[in-house]
């Protein structure tokens, strides 16, 4: 897919909701100064913070890395944490296991990772019960244009 | 792109180089180098922070003068609501209106219906809108051109519907032709203006079409002139004579140049003032975040436009007499109503042409050397101080960093990696005793 141009590395932490949002802030900030097209911009910055969110809620932390090629915005998202026992299920929309705290602060509607779907090119996620979850996400420079 | 136009200008000859300036832009698109400042037209989004700041009173707005409005024949004035706050509680906008009368203008015009259809045609809008939310109002310009600037994923976001101050010209060319037999052209449609972005929206529309308005004054260039004609009296003014314009102020939605959006659920609408919550908005929106919210009414200016930047009245002030109108509002003759009904149904309040991102001069090198310019602007920041002292000509540190990455300056105008350029600094500021400072 073209040959990598940047590549940023971001640690998250787990359940540290005020600070929810700074690493999609960074990156969209990134993405910006390097005038990525608006609407790829927008799909990128919606995927990074519903994965950023994602760590937040349910992980002990994680990291984020936004690589950068001629073609295509990446992001790779792992995290340490509870994993997914069926993936199918959590990728419907509104499915959702945020708890009433979680909701009540306005998050965890159940549409976090359908959303990172519907704003990506390419979307895949692994996850092992115990362990964490891992998810890469591509969203293609020139087809949004 | 035609070249952009801003709504004030900087006089170098004034301009002492004491950076008030480009420390307040909020955009960062001001610099000082040898003393003078200067700007990067793409970044200027004409919120006119930088004019209420010059202490050598250099940056001014570019409205027009009620001199160069006599090439036309017919003069009609519309005013934004915030005109009638701007003066004493006793004054009514029937009182303003005469002393605009007065001053030259041909008619006042009834702009209270032109902000109600607008407000129709917003509310409708909102209720058939397929996505994306919110949607933000464009009636402010700086809004428009943040998003352009700093915003680009969200022009998507703006409402497309026409603003009042342009509804209104175009059924004053239309109205006034017809009844007078003259020609559009011969006909000035004058918005009063609260600001200067509303002058140059009318000079350089965001969505590149031609303004249905001749141009803006400033409610600071009329304010004394009208104050007199409020303080003779009123009676034995000449324009008593044209009763039927009279109480064109009387129906505004006061203070908010959109009105207020009775048929728009609360909790779904969100009216906000002031660049700095804006911007802490915006940037939540593009995460992602406020879907929820359909509809955002956006004014750069503390307060909206009562406290524009060429007002005169305390904010407070013209805010309490704003309340005061309100209170006393009529409720609208049934020929008002009928006259927006039937407008309604026969006009087209749609905005004329697509909003686009603004293209900045870094488009013009490819992602691969963007990056690169990233990379080195990087670089070059880890050398400088990040104190922001300002002693370079940019604003900050980074910003420093950036021209120096894109080749637009040197790196030794940094204070702390040359010697030279204090020297050189030196020079420039070195004045002798000055009359005033501020």
């Amino acid at each position: 897919m073209g040959g990598e141009l940047l590549r940023e590395n971001f640690q998250l932490q787990g359940r540290n909701f005020d600070k929810a949002g700074e690493i999609s802030s960074e990156i969209k900030v990134i993405l910006k100064e390097l005038g990525i097209a608006a609407a790829c911009l927008r799909r990128a910055v919606i995927v990074a913070f519903e994965a950023e969110m994602n760590v937040v809620m349910y992980a002990d932390r994680g990291t984020v890395t936004l690589v950068l090629t001629d073609k295509a915005i990446n992001l790779e998202v792992k995290d340490e944490g509870p994993g997914i026992p069926d993936i199918d299920l959590a990728m419907q929309e509104g499915y959702s296991t945020a708890s009433d705290e979680m909701r009540e602060m306005g998050f965890g509607f159940g549409m976090g990772l359908s959303n990172m779907k519907k704003n990506s090119d390419e979307f895949c996620i692994e996850s092992e019960v115990g362990k964490g979850t891992s998810v890469f996400a591509r969203i293609l420079l020139d087809s949004h244009a | 792109m035609p070249e952009l136009k801003h709504g004030f200008k900087i006089d170098t000859a004034k301009c002492d180089g004491r950076m008030h300036c480009m420390r307040t832009c909020p955009t960062h698109a001001i610099r000082v180098k040898n003393g003078k400042a200067h700007l990067i037209p793409e970044l200027c989004i004409d919120c006119g922070s930088c004019l209420g700041v010059c202490p050598s009173k250099a940056i001014s707005a570019t409205t027009i003068s009620l001199a160069e409005l006599d090439r036309f024949k017919f003069k009609v004035a519309v005013a934004s609501p915030a005109l009638y706050t701007q003066f004493g509680l006793n004054d009514t906008p029937a009182h303003v209106g005469r002393a605009l009368l007065d001053l030259g203008f041909d008619a006042v015009w009834e702009y209270a219906a032109d902000i109600e259809l607008v407000d129709r045609a917003i509310t409708d809008c909102v209720k058939k809108w397929p996505g994306p939310f919110p949607l933000i109002s464009d009636s402010c310009p700086v809004i428009i051109r943040l998003i352009q600037v700093a915003y680009p994923s969200m022009i998507e976001n703006i409402i497309p519907i026409e603003v009042p101050r342009e509804i209104a010209g175009r059924e004053v060319k239309r109205r006034f032709s017809q009844e007078l037999g003259l020609r559009p052209e011969e006909i000035a449609a004058i918005y009063i203006t609260p600001c200067q972005a509303k002058s140059i929206s009318i000079l350089q529309p965001a969505e590149e079409s031609k303004s249905y308005l001749d141009g803006a004054v400033g409610i600071s260039e009329i304010y004394n002139d009208v104050l007199y004609r409020l303080r003779k009296d009123t009676r034995k003014l000449k324009s008593d004579t044209q009763e039927g314009l009279m109480d064109s102020g009387e129906l505004f939605h006061w203070g908010n140049p959109e009105g207020e959006f009775p048929n728009l659920s609360r909790e779904h609408y969100l009216p906000l003032t002031g660049l700095t919550d804006i911007i802490k908005v915006f940037n939540d929106i593009e995460r992602g975040r406020l879907t929820n919210i359909e509809f955002l009414e956006c004014h750069a200016c503390r307060g909206g436009c009562n406290g524009g930047n060429l007002t005169v009245e305390n904010l407070y002030v013209a805010r309490s007499k704003d309340l005061r109108l309100k209170a006393k509002m009529p409720q609208p003759p049934p020929e008002f109503e009928n006259e927006v009904a039937r407008r309604y149904a026969s006009e087209d309040f749609s905005l004329r042409g697509p909003v686009k991102p603004r293209s900045m001069a870094k488009d013009v090198v490819d992602l691969r050397e963007r990056v690169m310019r990233r990379k080195r602007a990087e670089e070059i920041l880890r050398g400088l101080p990040l104190l922001n002292c300002g002693l370079c000509g940019a604003p900050s540190c980074k910003d420093h960093a950036d021209d120096v990455a894109s080749a637009r300056t040197e790196i030794s105008d940094c204070v702390f990696l040359s010697k030279a350029r204090i020297d050189q600094l030196r020079k420039v500021y070195k004045k002798g005793p000055r009359a005033s400072r501020g």
